[in-house]
């Protein structure tokens, strides 16, 4: 159990580091930090129902993604601020550092494989922020036209 | 508001946000937010990660074209939250030139944390990385001295204004140095771990969040030269740590 528990916090500290790198106010500190210690929860819980790392890998920047624009949302500031933060733990650093060792070693096979994984988990990431900011524009503009034909009704009731 | 008021302030916020580390449709929206709400007949806004190209035109003038050239980027989301939030400000509040160059000035005077703080957190994102990735106490702590020189080594040769690709191979070379001669003299037994932990300093988070944001906004321009930008980064980090541990093969004995 502290085997899963302790990533999450160390991924928080992390976060939270990069979120004063990145000159985020005082008081959303914490809230963007919290974006990073749910992307690992996330991506832990995923990998041990679904045991696929490149799903797992989208579906925690999904679930990063989602915070980031609810926050965003809540707070009336950027998305980028929680999503940027949030994202870096789940950055595959290990992957691009094991390719090259793999390649200066000699080990052409292993590399090119480590390379091609790492590779899906980037194009994983992009996806799930993909999905998550599309769909989010969509339905902030079906409402947006909801809003306005409700507007244009009232208007008319108030002539009449 | 005349139009040459109108366009410095427009072209003010624009420059306070791109070169502050906001995404393109961003800077492109809050500008032709500000236009029209104070009163442009036309405003058509071109914005690349170096160049701002905005025109408008008020009723009854000729069209004002001014263009700006960015040179140096940062990152202090600080500046674009809030120059965000002014910008949707503008619209339900009318506000005077005077107000505005003053907001803005405002805006752009906002400290940053200060300069301790930003080489302890530095320093920290590696410690806490290389634990993230499993290794022990004692790898923390010469993670934590690695993302120390990181942050000096950068801010030197910023200050130099060497190119971001060398940067980012001196901050490579930095990371697998102290960590192969650790290793070497039997210090740790988790050399990758703590190599690892401390280039995750050096990955362009920002960089990769707005590419991929600006391609989905349909700013193609600005979203691959973003996602070149990251790709270069990365493979500069890959080589600068790649050379240490070529050299010093021998005293690591891999």
């Amino acid at each position: 159990m502290m085997n899963y528990i302790l990533p999450c916090l160390y991924a928080f500290g992390a976060s939270f580091a990069f979120a004063i790198v990145f000159n985020i106010q005082r008081n959303k500190l914490l809230l963007s930090a919290l974006g990073g210690m749910l992307g690992q929860l996330a991506f832990v819980i995923f990998l041990n129902v679904l045991s696929n790392q490149a799903a797992s890998y989208m579906l925690a920047t999904i679930a990063i993604a989602l915070y980031a624009e609810v926050m965003a949302r809540l707070t009336k500031s950027p998305t980028t601020i929680y999503l940027a933060v949030a994202l870096i733990p789940l950055v595959p650093g290990g992957g691009i550092y094991y390719t090259m060792l793999y390649f200066i070693n000699g080990d052409i096979e292993l590399g090119a494989s480590t390379g091609i994984e790492t590779l899906l988990i980037s194009g994983a990431l992009a996806v799930g922020i993909i999905m998550v900011s599309s769909t989010v524009n969509l339905v902030r503009k079906v409402m947006l036209k909801r809003k306005a034909r409700m507007g244009k009704k009232y208007h008319y009731g108030q002539k009449n | 508001m005349t139009g040459s008021q109108l366009s410095h302030v427009a072209m003010e916020m624009g420059i306070i946000l791109l070169s502050n580390g906001a995404e393109t449709y961003r800077v492109e929206e809050s500008m032709q937010r500000i236009c029209f709400a104070l009163g442009a007949r036309e405003a058509e806004i071109f914005v690349v990660p170096s160049t701002i190209i905005i025109t408008i035109t008020m009723p009854n003038e000729i069209p004002l074209t001014l263009t700006r050239r960015i040179h140096s980027r940062k990152t202090d989301l600080h500046k674009v939250a809030d120059m965000n939030h002014l910008s949707r400000q503008i619209c339900y509040e009318s506000l005077s030139y005077d107000e505005l160059i003053s907001e803005i000035d405002r805006i752009n005077a906002i400290p940053s944390y200060s300069y301790l703080l930003h080489l302890l957190a530095f320093a920290f994102i590696a410690q806490m990385f290389t634990l993230f990735f499993g290794g022990n106490f004692l790898d923390s702590c010469l993670g934590f001295i690695i993302g120390l020189g990181i942050k000096l080594q950068m801010d030197v040769m910023g200050r130099l204004e060497t190119n971001s690709f060398f940067i980012n191979i001196v901050g490579g070379i930095i990371a697998s140095t102290v960590a192969v001669i650790a290793a070497g003299l039997g210090l740790t037994a988790n050399m990758n771990t703590i190599i690892i932990g401390s280039i995750m300093t050096l990955v362009p988070g920002l960089v990769i969040t707005n590419s991929i944001r600006d391609i989905i906004a349909g700013d193609y321009l600005s979203g691959l030269t973003k996602g070149v930008e990251a790709l270069l980064i990365g493979s500069a980090i890959a080589t600068g740590v790649a050379v240490p541990l070529s050299l010093l093969r021998p005293f690591w004995g891999g």
